[in-house]
């Protein structure tokens, strides 16, 4: 079976190996990046969320309701009601295995991805 | 009773209908390795139709094809049917996308190979985010679409060199 | 019975039931991400007012569960010993050290206060157990420390009494305070501590493979598998990941930085690593991170070379025994020993200017 592609032809076929290329690198490339993360209150597992889906979570801890915010492979506090704020300092978190948590209101978030970046974080 | 004409070209959609619909039908038994992953092969007379007879008739005989062999096959409005549809209307505004540019593409306009690869890739585009956005928001299944759109530029590649033939043999 | 509409009585309309699509593209999703269940199981809980997080690498997920059970258990038993401001084995103590007279300590208290007295003495009082009072006065004891910071006559009062661990004499079971200004606090060391019990308690239930850790203090033993355990570093100014360092074997690091706890007083931010000499806290570092064997030891160093600083650091390094030793200093430098530079990655970005000592 031969295929004989014309000019136009060669032009879409090439764009789309670029395309396949690009969707392998995105999607294979980087096996560390986060795709989930998982939310504990008090160390037990309230919910586990995409980080592919935008939005903004309100979770009930002890002291009130802590405000976490998914945006585009990212996780991170926004708000809590700690004196301390070292939740949100903390930032984005996007490899797996980042932690970030707000102690006094009990609420810990976790990347996971399929190749944890770390397994332990220190600070 | 009312009285119903039909065209020249409604008889010439009924018959390309009902020869999209048996492949559909012959296609959707025959086992598939992953799901998702189908030949495609019904793509053949939409390009086929496309090439011949124009964008509005192969816009008819893919949707109707869709339509009927749901019906046929009892998955009318189930999801295997909406993704389905939804996977035909992006390959048929794919098609109508790029038969209106083709004035401005360089050189030649595409041939049915061309065609097929870009309504295969529409069609697995439009078919793995309706996918993604109604039934399994899941950023795994994300993984999978490198492999997908792999699978439809090959089964475009072989659909359009089938439906090339096909032209040749009947001109 | 009556004809349904649109019941199509295809056996082919079964297969394409919803549930069944689903079933197939959950399937589907198994085998494209390929991803086998990792024998990992992972545990975490709140002790010490730390976040404590333990993961086993390896086991059947029930002997996994059990042990991680178990180690629950010690740092509970930690923390009710050794608290420092709740109701403890310790308060107990600190009140009997406070009359002077001879009494006895739980036994199981003392290889800790020895530990405590020989790290304290080797970084030459830098670590300094003894200081309960001064740090009490300064509020670091509360969840959320708010300030003003104390008087400074209290705070010269309280420098000049020289409470240290020296004034605690131990005889057997027998404890006896010689300074009324003495008042343990094992906060420093405590959760390096738990974490040593933790993993020695572990290895006696057949854990071969495994991560303790406590609010970033972390020991590790074993491997991940076929590799080595991953371990980030914070960035201690600002967000994301400073450095990262794989471990395996037998390790513990430990960072104390500046900006764990603290607070903002007059547009000035007083942190809880207090300078033993001068009752303030430490001046000009950010962080010190410590590698060492043991948690207990890598705890204490790290405290005590966040005092030292940049200029004095190598010095108690040494006396401490310490051999890889990461310090950040308040110009965000990075000071660090030549066998530790080989086996860190920095991963931030710019690289930070680094300062490569002599070997320790």
């Amino acid at each position: 079976m031969t295929f004989a592609l014309n000019r136009a032809d060669s032009v879409i076929l090439i764009a789309t190996l670029a395309l396949l290329a690009f969707l392998y690198i995105r999607f294979w490339g980087d096996a560390t990046q986060g795709e989930q993360a998982r939310i504990l209150v008090g160390g037990k597992e309230f919910s586990v969320v995409s980080l592919y889906k935008d939005q903004r979570l309100r979770i009930p801890g002890t002291l009130g309701v802590s405000e976490i915010e998914i945006r585009a492979g990212k996780i991170r506090f926004i708000d809590s009601p700690c004196h301390g704020k070292q939740c949100i300092h903390t930032g984005w978190l996007t490899l797996g295995g980042e932690v970030a948590a707000c102690l006094p209101n009990r609420i810990t978030v976790q990347v996971l991805g399929r190749e944890p970046r770390f397994d332990a974080i220190n600070f | 009773m009312p009285a119903f004409t039909t065209t020249r070209d409604d008889h010439l959609i009924a018959w390309l209908t009902a020869l999209a619909v048996c492949i559909h039908i012959v296609e959707s038994v025959l086992p598939s390795p992953l799901p998702g992953i189908k030949p495609g092969l019904a793509n053949v007379v939409t390009i086929a139709v496309l090439v011949r007879y124009g964008w509005r008739m192969a816009a008819w005989v893919t949707l109707l094809r869709v339509l009927v062999g749901s019906l046929l096959l009892g998955s009318f409005l189930s999801p295997t049917f909406i993704l389905s549809l939804s996977g035909a209307l992006c390959g048929i505004v794919a098609l109508g996308a790029a038969r209106a540019l083709s004035p401005c593409l360089p050189g030649a306009e595409l041939s049915a190979l061309g065609y097929s690869m870009l309504a295969a890739l529409a069609h697995m585009a439009g078919q793995f985010f309706v996918a993604y956005a109604l039934f399994i928001p899941h950023p795994a299944l994300l993984h999978l679409l490198p492999v997908l759109m792999t699978a439809a530029l090959l089964f475009g590649l072989v659909s359009g060199r089938v439906a090339q033939a096909l032209l040749d043999r009947v001109t | 019975m009556r004809n349904r509409p649109f019941a199509v009585p295809s056996p082919l309309a079964t297969r394409y039931s919803p549930l069944a699509f689903r079933y197939c593209l959950i399937a589907l999703l198994a085998t494209a991400s390929c991803s086998k269940p990792e024998p990992l199981y992972q545990e975490q809980l709140l002790a010490l007012g730390a976040l404590v997080n333990i993961s086993i690498w390896g086991m059947e997920p029930d002997t996994a569960r059990r042990a991680a059970d178990a180690v629950t258990a010690d740092f509970n038993h930690v923390h009710a010993t050794w608290h420092a401001w709740q109701d403890s084995a310790l308060t107990r103590i600190n009140a009997q050290l406070a009359a002077g007279q001879a009494f006895s300590a739980e036994p199981e208290m003392i290889p800790l206060l020895e530990r405590a007295r020989a790290l304290s003495r080797a970084s030459d009082y830098l670590f300094n157990p003894a200081i309960g009072q001064l740090f009490a006065r300064w509020g670091f004891q509360s969840d959320e420390p708010k300030g003003p910071p104390p008087d400074p006559a209290v705070i010269d009062a309280l420098v000049a009494q020289h409470p240290t661990i020296d004034d605690v004499v131990i005889e057997g079971n027998q404890l006896r305070g010689t300074n009324p200004a003495v008042q343990l606090d094992v906060g420093a060391i405590g959760q390096g501590y738990a974490v040593d019990v933790a993993i020695a308690h572990l290895r006696t239930l057949g854990v071969e493979n495994a991560i303790v850790n406590a609010s970033g203090d972390i020991r590790v033993i074993g491997k991940h598998g076929t590799r080595p355990w991953r371990i980030g570093i914070r960035n201690p100014r600002g967000n994301g990941i400073f450095a990262s360092i794989e471990l395996q074997g037998d390790e513990s690091i430990v960072t104390s930085g500046t900006y764990e706890r603290y607070f903002e007083y007059g547009g000035k931010r007083y942190h809880h690593v207090l300078d033993p000499r001068t009752g303030y806290p430490a001046q000009g570092t950010l962080s010190v991170t410590v590698l060492a064997h043991d948690a207990t030891t890598a705890d204490a160093a790290s405290t005590a070379l966040l005092v030292a600083g940049a200029h004095d650091w190598q010095r108690i390094a040494r006396a401490m025994g310490v051999k890889h030793v990461m310090l950040i200093d308040a110009q965000g430098t990075v000071h660090i020993d030549p066998a530790l530079a080989k086996r860190i990655r920095f991963e931030i970005d710019p690289a930070p200017e680094i300062v490569i000592s002599a070997a320790l």
